[in-house]
């Protein structure tokens, strides 16, 4: 734990805003994320929480070099990638793999699994990419014979253990998992979030787990980081965030989740949008 | 809860469902045997996991099942009126003028190429024969009761405008303004993030408190349920397992199916309790029971 994975200083953010483009000239700049500071430890699971808009989503994409920052630095095992192209990211692709909300657009629905599975290993030129693809989706808790099968015709629950399984093969360093259970049943949820900790456990992964529920946040993740409105509102431990919160954004999170618990004053301090 | 009671023995339910079936046409049963009763005011939960039938039996209500799937057997009644007795349009009028739907996602529920105020005041001026200006003029209000800042401009505007949350507010505006009996809300929050799911459950809350309007709330939350309703309707397959006042169910679960899933759902407030899915065993032994309910109910 010791080690940082991840050593992010003072990153910003800004995109042209087109919806306000005018006729003639640039599009003015919105501040998507404006100055984050922040280390993801290795073997950690770290969890991204904030309101829709907060830019937990763009900064995920930006760990994972799918964004370049405006400015500020992204230093994965020491080596800064921040301006990195295309060509110089390439051997860093396969240690930083990610998992997406909505594994039926995430994953090719004229593809089996089996070939979904196997396309990165191939790519990387390593050994048996079949029977490696198979072990892989053992290792996920799916039979070997899911291999035949077509995105469409699993569960979401199994989607979305495909694209774990899909993550997890070229045994990355770092995975980032945007929302990843947010479209599941409470059962599948939990089994799809007991997998990940397992597997985070075996494999020595750091993970960044992208979310809005606090209660999903709170029973996976080590530390967690609080965005609100582009800037981080608070960071720790979970277990120091959750117990003495010091932000309002933090607070507002917390209070907004239902627990299953009969509880007639939980309206009672709702804030005005 | 004492009030709640009172209404109960005076008036006659806003829906009582008895005994409802659908059925794929030649196909599995989707929805068995289920009975349910809404009274005015009251909010039911409908819940159970994806395929347990829960926004069937809505759909089934508002007679808008998806084609090819058939209601073969039970009674809907709607303020009263018997739904199977009427006309396929004295239905559609029946279910026009006394019940409306919160639908799941707003930007789909929207139709992208229409301003709003339209789109709320359609079905007040077509179908139900309000005046244009009576139309628009509920419209507003409602869209100010919604909390909606400026609402003259949103009735302007098209629907990629607003964000997800004002979006969902404009749909609960849309469904209140006929002054409905019932409202189907279809998983109106889930995809919202947690704060603004406080503020719409709040707004749903608030306006049929006030209107005395019956609620029909499917969602696959307990968290949710727990919050909103008064009393719960648990389904798997299809099929009641269990129905009680939503304080008794939490208190005293007494089907193992509920017990499974509130222990599934995780509580930030016990973290360190291992999150339990529910049991495969369990699912196993109830699929087994339904499929023996069913070969017995055919042959």
């Amino acid at each position: 734990m010791a080690d940082a994975l991840f050593r992010i200083q003072d990153l910003h953010l800004a995109l042209p805003d087109l919806s306000r483009k005018p006729l003639l000239g640039r599009a003015p700049l919105v501040h998507i994320l404006k100055g984050l500071s922040f280390e993801l430890p290795q073997g950690a699971i770290t969890g991204i929480v904030g309101e829709s808009g907060s830019g937990k989503t763009t900064l995920g994409r930006i760990l994972v070099r799918l964004l370049t920052p405006s400015s500020g630095h992204i230093f994965f095992k020491g080596q800064d990638i921040s301006r990195l192209d295309e060509t110089a990211l390439q051997p860093l692709r396969r240690d930083l793999q990610m998992i997406f909300q909505d594994p039926m657009s995430s994953l090719n629905p004229r593809h089996t699994v089996g070939y979904i599975v196997s396309t990165p290993l191939k790519r990387y030129g390593l050994g048996n990419a079949n029977n490696r693809a198979m072990e892989m989706l053992e290792r996920v808790g799916l039979p070997a014979a899911f291999a035949a099968r077509y995105p469409h015709e699993l569960s979401g629950g199994q989607r979305q253990r495909v694209g774990i399984a899909r993550a997890i093969a070229l045994s990355p360093d770092f995975i980032l998992a945007d929302e990843i259970v947010s479209g599941l049943d409470v059962s599948s949820q939990a089994r799809v979030l007991t997998l990940l900790k397992d597997l985070a456990a075996d494999m020595n992964l750091t993970i960044a787990f992208i979310s809005h529920d606090l209660s999903v946040i709170r029973s996976l993740c080590d530390t967690v980081i609080v965005l609100d409105r582009g800037v981080i509102a608070e960071a720790g431990p979970c277990e120091q965030v959750f117990e003495a919160p010091q932000s309002a954004i933090t607070r507002q999170l917390i209070d907004a989740i239902p627990l299953p618990e009969v509880d007639d004053s939980w309206f009672d301090d709702v804030s005005e949008a | 809860m004492k009030q709640q009671d009172k209404m109960m023995d005076t008036s006659p339910p806003t829906l009582q469902v008895e005994a409802l079936s659908v059925a794929v046409r030649g196909g599995p049963p989707l929805l068995r045997n289920v009975s349910l009763t809404v009274q005015p005011g009251e909010v039911r939960a409908l819940v159970g996991e994806s395929g347990a039938g829960k926004s069937m039996i809505g759909k089934a209500v508002l007679g808008v099942l998806p084609r090819g799937i058939e209601q073969t057997a039970g009674r809907i009644h709607l303020q009263g009126a018997a739904l199977e007795t009427l006309s396929p349009s004295a239905r559609r009028q029946t279910v026009a003028a006394v019940a409306s739907l919160i639908p799941q996602d707003p930007l789909t529920a929207l139709n992208p190429s229409r301003r709003i105020g339209g789109q709320i005041t359609d079905r007040l001026v077509r179908r139900l024969g309000w005046s244009t200006r009576d139309a628009q003029r509920r419209a507003l209000e409602l869209l100010d009761r919604v909390r909606i800042r400026d609402p003259e401009r949103v009735m302007t505007s098209y629907p990629h405008e607003l964000s997800g949350g004002m979006r969902q507010r404009v749909l609960i505006a849309a469904a209140f303004a006929p002054r409905p009996r019932l409202i189907v809300a279809d998983e109106p929050t889930t995809a919202l993030d947690v704060t603004v799911q406080k503020q719409i459950l709040q707004l749903i809350r608030e306006l049929q408190a006030e209107t005395g309007t019956a609620v029909l709330f499917v969602t696959h939350d307990m968290g949710v349920v727990a919050k909103i309703s008064q009393t719960v309707t648990v389904l798997f397959a299809g099929k009641v397992m269990e129905s009680a006042p939503t304080a008794e169910l939490f208190a005293r679960p007494q089907h193992a199916y509920t017990q499974a899933l509130i222990a599934a759902t995780p509580r930030y407030t016990h973290p360190h309790e291992p999150l339990r899915p529910v049991p495969p065993e369990l699912v196993a032994a109830l699929r087994r029971d339904i499929a023996r309910h069913d070969e017995a109910a055919h042959g």
